[in-house]
């Protein structure tokens, strides 16, 4: 990774100024900000308006289980005009981790979002992907548990459950409409 | 082309006509096996390989392989089964016709192999009836043949008119009670789930 560009820290540092983000020395060498969880949205209206950050490359978690604020979540931007990139992070608790979602100012991150909400469990409030909201992507639909959790066991929980049901309403099924054979 | 038993004993125990018939149910059966490549993983290569020209299955009679589970008594599980896929495999098992069989092609679908994970059936026989397993990760072809003549010889010994005039339900798809034939005790299993057994619905 290439040395901190003060090209990208001077535009954030400037166009985010009234949200008062906290900088911070990433190992990596990327700029990186903490903000809010309250001005995420806000923060990356900025980042595409003000600073020429038009691409979001991921949106992810770190779980620090059993620390709160448990979840901290990361979004990461690239600037194509000005070939740099920067990343913004902010914490949420563990009870009910929620947080805006960007869809609609980065179409891209749609899936990002889907994902994180599959691994992690964090809603991401006016998500837009389906009419029902957040849906579980890579996940079967209906699971009940978050498999990227630090207190999620990785043999599972009950990982044939869903197939099990699934295998006896098709056997009822069968019997109801055979009853007669 | 299989064991021939003397005529006297065949006489005696079931009678001529019956293994003599029987005998010549399974040699086209054990002959002729279509098989339904589930190719879920890098086991699908060596699978292509082993249908394909080098290894040359058509001298086991068991080259036509057919995508459409109606056509197919021999489903290949060739790859790692996730709890997602599992009801697609189960779907498409119940959907080919009656007699088959299933081979358990590598250590993924044998017993979940290195993915000792939440997503990752721990072995196919925990929704099929495996009839062969195959190690090796993945095997090579001619594992997954010798698995293919193991078959054979497994198949040389039913009785499918002696089961047919025994009126004996042979029926092993969706309306089976019995959807796990042989669940593979031998292979510990861990975390929430448990092999059942045989003859018994999932609760």
């Amino acid at each position: 990774m290439s040395a901190p560009s003060a090209n990208a820290l001077d535009r954030v540092q400037s166009g985010l100024a009234a949200l008062n983000p906290k900088s911070i020395a990433a190992r990596d060498g990327m700029p990186a900000f903490e903000i809010e969880a309250e001005q995420v949205r806000e923060a990356c209206r900025l980042l595409r308006d003000a600073c020429g950050f038009e691409t979001n490359t991921f949106v992810t978690a770190i779980d620090h289980f059993p620390a709160e604020p448990r979840f901290e979540l990361f979004w990461q931007f690239l600037s194509v005009q000005h070939n740099d990139r920067v990343r913004l992070s902010a914490r949420v608790t563990g009870a009910h981790p929620h947080v805006a979602s960007i869809g609609d100012l980065y179409p891209g991150t749609q899936y990002s979002e889907r994902e994180c909400y599959d691994m992690f469990g964090v809603v991401f409030d006016g998500h837009t992907s389906h009419a029902g909201g957040l849906k579980r992507l890579l996940m079967p639909e209906g699971y009940d548990h978050f498999p990227l959790r630090k207190d999620f066991p990785h043999q599972g929980i009950e990982p044939d459950k869903l197939y099990n049901a699934w295998f006896q309403r098709r056997f009822e099924r069968h019997e109801r409409e055979h009853a007669d054979v | 082309m299989g064991s021939l038993k003397p005529v006297d004993e065949a006489t005696t125990q079931e009678g001529f006509l019956a293994t003599r018939v029987d005998e010549l149910i399974n040699w086209g059966r054990k002959n002729s096996l279509w098989p339904m490549p589930l190719g879920l993983s890098c086991c699908g290569i060596e699978l292509m390989a082993m249908i394909g020209p080098k290894f040359d299955l058509a001298r086991f009679g068991a080259e036509a392989a057919r995508f459409s589970p109606r056509q197919c008594d021999l489903m290949v599980v060739a790859g790692t089964l996730t709890w997602k896929m599992a009801e697609a495999a189960r779907v498409i098992y119940d959907q080919m016709p009656d007699p088959k069989w299933v081979i358990a092609m590598g250590v993924c679908s044998s017993s979940g192999g290195m993915y000792d994970s939440y997503s990752v059936v721990q072995g196919v026989d925990m929704i099929l009836p495996v009839d062969v397993y195959v190690p090796g990760c993945p095997p090579r072809p001619d594992a997954v043949i010798d698995a293919i003549i193991k078959l054979q010889r497994k198949i040389e010994r039913e009785q499918p008119l002696k089961a047919r005039l025994s009126g004996a339900n042979l029926d092993h798809g969706i309306g089976s009670k019995a959807f796990v034939r042989a669940p593979n005790h031998s292979v510990p299993t861990r975390g929430s789930h448990a092999v059942l057994p045989p003859g018994e619905l999932a609760p």
